[in-house]
């Protein structure tokens, strides 16, 4: 049984893991070496002469790259994750403050239909992006907030709220009402109550949410790419905007940047890594 | 302190009615106005769109792509539930069990989750390329069959599949261990001293108690599969019809297409069934919450 399971794992741990290894690799070629006939997968020093298959000489030079203009595009991948840090973080931050006064609300107040509200607001989360962005490119055409920072930035607030209100209202919940109910007795406004008691005591729960909600922003394509074909382009659909372009897709770039745009969200990750169940199951699973 | 007093109560809608008007203005201000685009021949440049009555809505139920669309949908959705929460639960299973560099492995494990479907999805398109992709060498190599991965009709919707369940059964996994973790130790000590076969105890100890929180997973995973749309684009764009999904038959009919009128009655349709979806999905939710509490 042992064996067995040592096997699984194994096996497992090597289909899932070996994707990424090669990416990893992909990112430390050259051009010509991504679409060789023969695999290349073991990397060596660049030495005089060219190695022999299945060796190939690493270079950096993908990394160097990213800061080109590739064709077809306008602007290099740090301009567009300069886009997505942006937008990830001001919708990040938005959803984060609406969440947690709703939470809060939901929690301490009687709010005629709470209930209903509260799976109206989950319910949001369900909608395909290409079923709702029709109306919503339209308005923004009229507001002119197509390609806009802003537009992106309102929109993944209203789609991370549905995380951010039920993520909230579980951390919230947790908090003694006993604090507050002190803090009113000393004469304390409700508005003062709330940001000296209750953020703090919600902070915790506040940054596990913003990193669940910049995922999704940092991820998100459906929207970005529909949106946003000109302006204010994010990673993925930066990316997905390379397809068919007369070069050929330049692999060793794709790989450099898919490894760096991910690498802040594994931080991230990390950092929450006790409340993970949490964040992906909207507050169900409390751990 | 539920404060029910008449200020307290106003108090209260202000802490949540940003909330509320934000969603409202994303979410029901959409419905309604492709509701009325439906009944439309709206496009996407121009204005001075006519109303055509129910024209938009014959067309959406004569034309068999977009029933096409829903099946395969559902069928992805069916297809890539079901693999990665076997796989993940056949995982989480033998790796329940704690030994050293678990953490770390685990770590790694759940990195596929965190990527960005768009992007990732077309590096994958390097590594099933039918001629200089690593998967078919490989396969070449121990003289299986290569078949072309992205191109071959008879694959595409399968690389898709495969794509996702790489992506996925991270998720599946996460969810499984916490289950089997939640399971009290004492019971299966009870099972050794009652020489409970080892199918047994699976069958009537450990398969039951994970139940609900492998019902969870399934659930959320089949409402983020419904909105497949990311990696189709990547593999085989969203005009072929062996891959079609709902979102991305929208996508071609709004967007390539520009016929706003039509795709915005399909969308309606789309919709009514995802709210219905939605709203069984999250009274499940609630009792699950509620066991779990």
């Amino acid at each position: 049984m042992r064996l067995v399971r040592a096997l699984v794992i194994a096996l497992y741990a090597a289909l899932a893991l070996l994707p990424l290894a090669w990416l990893a690799l992909t990112s430390l070629k050259t051009r010509a070496d991504t679409i060789r006939q023969e695999a290349l997968f073991v990397p060596v020093l660049a030495g005089e002469r060219a190695p022999a298959p299945p060796a190939f000489a690493l270079t950096g030079e993908a990394y160097g790259k990213l800061n080109e203009v590739h064709v077809g595009a306008a602007q290099s991948f740090w301009q567009h994750l300069g886009h997505s840090l942006v937008i990830g973080a001001c919708s990040t931050l938005a959803s984060v403050l609406l969440g947690t006064f709703a939470a809060y609300g939901f929690s301490r107040f009687r709010i005629a239909g709470a209930k209903d509200w509260l799976f109206f607001v989950l319910s949001t989360r369900f909608m395909p992006p290409l079923a709702v962005v029709v109306p919503i490119l339209l308005v923004y055409r009229r507001l002119d907030l197509a390609g806009t920072h802003l537009g992106l930035v309102l929109l993944y607030t209203a789609f991370n709220l549905s995380l951010s209100v039920w993520l909230m209202k579980g951390f919230v919940d947790e908090i003694p009402r006993a604090y507050e109910e002190a803090a009113e007795v000393d004469g304390y406004p409700l508005l003062a109550a709330f940001a000296r008691i209750v953020v703090p005591q919600a902070a915790t729960g506040m940054a596990v949410t913003a990193v669940f909600c910049l995922i999704s922003a940092w991820n998100e394509y459906g929207f970005a790419m529909t949106l946003n074909h000109s302006g204010a382009i994010t990673v993925p659909a930066y990316f997905a905007g390379l397809q068919g372009s007369i070069e050929g897709m330049p692999w060793p770039q794709v790989a450099a940047g898919a490894l760096v745009f991910v690498a802040p969200i594994v931080v991230f990750t990390v950092l929450v890594r006790k409340h993970l169940l949490r964040g992906v199951t909207f507050g169900t699973i409390k751990q | 302190m539920e404060r029910t007093g008449h200020s307290g109560r106003r108090l209260g809608y202000a802490f949540v009615a940003p909330t509320l008007l934000f969603l409202v203005a994303f979410n029901v201000f959409p419905l309604v106005y492709n509701l009325v685009l439906g009944f439309t021949n709206a496009e996407l440049v121009g204005g001075g769109a006519e109303w055509r009555g129910t024209a938009n809505y014959a067309r959406v139920f004569e034309d068999p792509g977009f029933a096409q669309a829903l099946r395969r949908t559902g069928l992805f959705v069916g297809c890539a539930v079901t693999i990665e929460l076997a796989l993940g639960f056949a995982v989480a299973l033998a790796l329940r069990e704690r030994f050293r560099g678990r953490g770390a492995l685990l770590t790694a494990l759940l990195v596929p989750m965190m990527l960005s479907p768009a992007v990732i999805g077309l590096f994958w398109n390097l590594i099933l390329d039918g001629n200089y992709g690593v998967l078919n060498q490989a396969l070449g190599a121990l003289g299986l069959p290569e078949p072309q991965w992205t191109t071959d009709r008879d694959f595409k919707f399968l690389s898709i599949l495969l794509i996702d369940v790489w992506m996925w059964t991270p998720f599946m996994l996460l969810i499984a261990l916490a289950a089997l973790n939640s399971i009290p130790g004492t019971l299966y000590e009870a099972a050794e001293v009652d020489r409970a076969s080892r199918w047994t105890v699976f069958r009537r100890i450990t398969l039951p108690l994970c139940a609900p929180l492998l019902g969870l997973a399934a659930l959320l995973r089949a409402t983020d599969a419904l909105k497949q749309f990311d990696l189709v684009m990547a593999v085989t764009g969203p005009n072929d019809e062996r891959t079609q999904t709902v979102s991305t038959e929208l996508y071609q009919v709004l967007f390539r297409d520009q016929k706003v009128g039509l795709g915005s009655a399909y969308a309606c349709l789309v919709l009514v069934l995802v709210i219905a979806l939605a709203t069984v999905f999250t009274r499940v939710l609630d009792v699950l919450r509620r066991e779990h509490a």
